[in-house]
């Protein structure tokens, strides 16, 4: 291992290992155990910025949305929209107390899990609280969630950006059906079917906009990181759905901090590796 | 983990003391570890085949004969039918329960395959298990789960014999050398479970199907939110209750990497058991943080 300009990098492996190995015959320590799900790359990431993980933390959340919803009707299906908002919103309330009686000021690398079936929808957050090394406890309403990695989240950092929270979005809409005279006139021809991608348009823009007013109500000037899941439903012909989720950040600098990357050729790349074909 | 029973098969005994070593490693890992000054020594491993003795509790004749069951002294929620009615199709009551046994016999059968894998790397005088690999597979259909854990001992170079049962760590490799370097010794690997049944009650079972808004969820409706609260409760009382059992593991040590899985089986309609496994790697600090400077990005040009 070498630093930019050439030096030989000190670091003795070996002794390393030696002296951790030795440290195990001491007595247990008296600190606080933590948990965390975050790979020792990522926790050093973490360091660097002054902030260390807490507490694995999780929220969940399922609700019901009426039988025979999916498949007849005009325009939103407004209350799978609503079953989703709902879902999201208390599942974020819990894992904001989970994070908040560990101690935690936030929540990285969150690992959004949704499943929406004709019946019930359900929303699962799973990821690490962390604060500011050392820090004292905060209100479950200053705690921020994100679905940033916690890499994601020390860049973010680095750059005079914070994270607020997690906005979501989603709407689901109807399809209409076409009437008899049209699907025949229609049979055996190339046709767009308007109704779809009309319903695709209307999905799209209400659960944009939805996300969007999150990210307004958290003081926020942008959502990064959005993630999109759109699509006719599985369990019902005539229905389409769109949600929409990301992390709301604000510039907390004067500016924003300009990060150059650095151009590094890396030695271990397969593209380099010795080709025994290249001999024929 | 503790370590489990001597029981070592003498072939076993007799294979491992003589001839040459054989690691589970990929190339790469091995040249991480001669690197670090971990020689390995043997490929190890250990099996447990575990019976569930109460398997049957909760299937569907307990349930027409036990009301309010017991569950062997571990959480218990209650759930009664708000509608006054009595029927057979009609579920007039509902229970959240921990599965104590199956807790029980995934702990033990754990224990004693961990156990045992170490005690094989303990012939062999390893100081550790490096990139150990664990799985739980049900054999046939009759509660019989096989445990099996494997991974490569290893000798810590230029160090005196081992005094005391080996360490171990789901890592091998770079990122067990990052481990070492950011000043952290690995202590065990941790696994814990827990599992919780539900017997869906009539609001639940409704809820489930999708009747939100109907005269049978309205009943117990405070708010216009159909939430399906004994679904939400005993998956959240699951995760939380590995998490603990992970953390009394610990003992002041830090859990890393940690996996969280959750899976949710249906036997039959409203009867479903929840089950939430925590693995991750028990680390100790044995420095404290070279101050790093600040990550920069870097692009690759290949």
């Amino acid at each position: 291992m070498t630093t930019h300009d050439g030096a030989k990098d000190t670091i003795d492996a070996k002794a390393q290992v030696r002296r951790a190995v030795a440290s195990l015959a001491e007595k247990t320590s008296n600190a606080e155990s933590t948990t965390s799900d975050l790979s020792i790359d990522e926790e050093l990431n973490l360091h660097s910025i002054g902030w260390e993980p807490v507490e694995l933390v999780s929220g969940v959340s399922l609700f019901s949305t009426p039988a025979g919803l999916w498949n007849w009707g005009e325009g939103e299906i407004a209350s799978a929209s609503e079953a989703h908002a709902q879902a999201f919103k208390f599942a974020i309330q819990r894992i904001h107390k989970e994070a908040a009686d560990a101690g935690g000021h936030g929540v990285v690398g969150v690992h959004v899990e949704r499943r929406v079936y004709s019946t019930h929808i359900e929303v699962t957050l799973l990821g690490t609280a962390v604060r500011p090394v050392g820090a004292g406890r905060v209100e479950s309403s200053d705690v921020f969630v994100s679905d940033l990695s916690a890499r994601d989240f020390t860049m973010l950092m680095v750059a005079g950006w914070e994270p607020l929270g997690l906005a979501t979005g989603a709407s689901f809409v109807y399809a209409p059906r076409r009437t008899m005279g049209a699907a025949l006139q229609q049979q055996g021809q190339n046709v767009e079917l308007k109704n779809y991608t009309e319903a695709m348009y209307s999905s799209r823009e209400s659960a944009m906009e939805r996300m969007q007013r999150v990210a307004l109500d958290l003081k926020g000037t942008g959502v990064v990181g959005v993630k999109v899941v759109e699509g006719p439903m599985s369990f019902a012909t005539h229905a389409v759905g769109f949600a929409a989720w990301g992390t709301v950040v604000r510039l907390v600098k004067d500016a924003h901090h300009f990060v150059r990357p650095t151009m590094v050729v890396s030695l271990n790349d397969l593209g380099v590796a010795f080709d025994a074909q290249s001999l024929h | 983990m503790s370590e489990g029973p001597h029981d070592l098969p003498e072939a076993a005994e007799r294979r491992l003391t003589s001839g040459a070593f054989s690691s589970g490693l990929s190339v790469s890992d091995f040249s991480a570890c001669l690197e670090m000054g971990l020689e390995p020594v043997g490929l190890v491993q250990g099996f447990c085949a575990m019976h569930q003795g109460a398997y049957a509790m909760g299937g569907a004749l307990s349930r027409s004969l036990s009301p309010y069951g017991g569950s062997g002294g571990g959480y218990v929620q209650n759930y009664q039918c708000p509608h006054g009615m009595i029927s057979t199709e009609h579920r007039a009551w509902g229970q959240n329960y921990e599965q104590t046994w199956v807790q029980d016999a995934w702990n033990q059968g754990f224990t004693s395959a961990y156990g045992r894998m170490l005690e094989e790397a303990a012939t062999l005088g390893a100081h550790g298990v490096v990139g150990v690999i664990d799985s739980e597979t049900p054999l046939g259909d009759v509660g019989v789960i096989e445990f099996h854990v494997r991974g490569t001992a290893v000798k810590v170079l230029d160090t005196p014999a081992p005094t005391s049962s080996p360490w171990s760590t789901y890592l091998a490799g770079q990122r067990l050398a990052k481990v070492f370097e950011a000043g952290y010794a690995p202590v065990s690997i941790v696994a814990a479970v827990s599992s919780v049944r539900v017997w869906a009650y009539c609001v639940t079972e409704y809820l489930m199907e999708g009747f939100s808004g109907s005269m049978w969820t309205n009943a117990i409706n405070v708010s216009s939110s159909y939430e399906i609260e004994q679904i939400v409760t005993a998956q959240t009382w699951s995760r939380q209750r590995v998490r603990s059992s992970a953390r009394a593991q610990l003992h002041g040590d830090a859990l890393h990497g940690a996996d969280l899985r959750l899976v949710e089986r249906e036997f039959e309609k409203g009867d479903l058991e929840i089950e939430a496994v925590l693995r991750g790697n028990r680390i100790r600090r044995f420095k404290d943080f070279d101050p790093l400077p600040v990550p920069q990005p870097t692009v690759r040009l290949s």
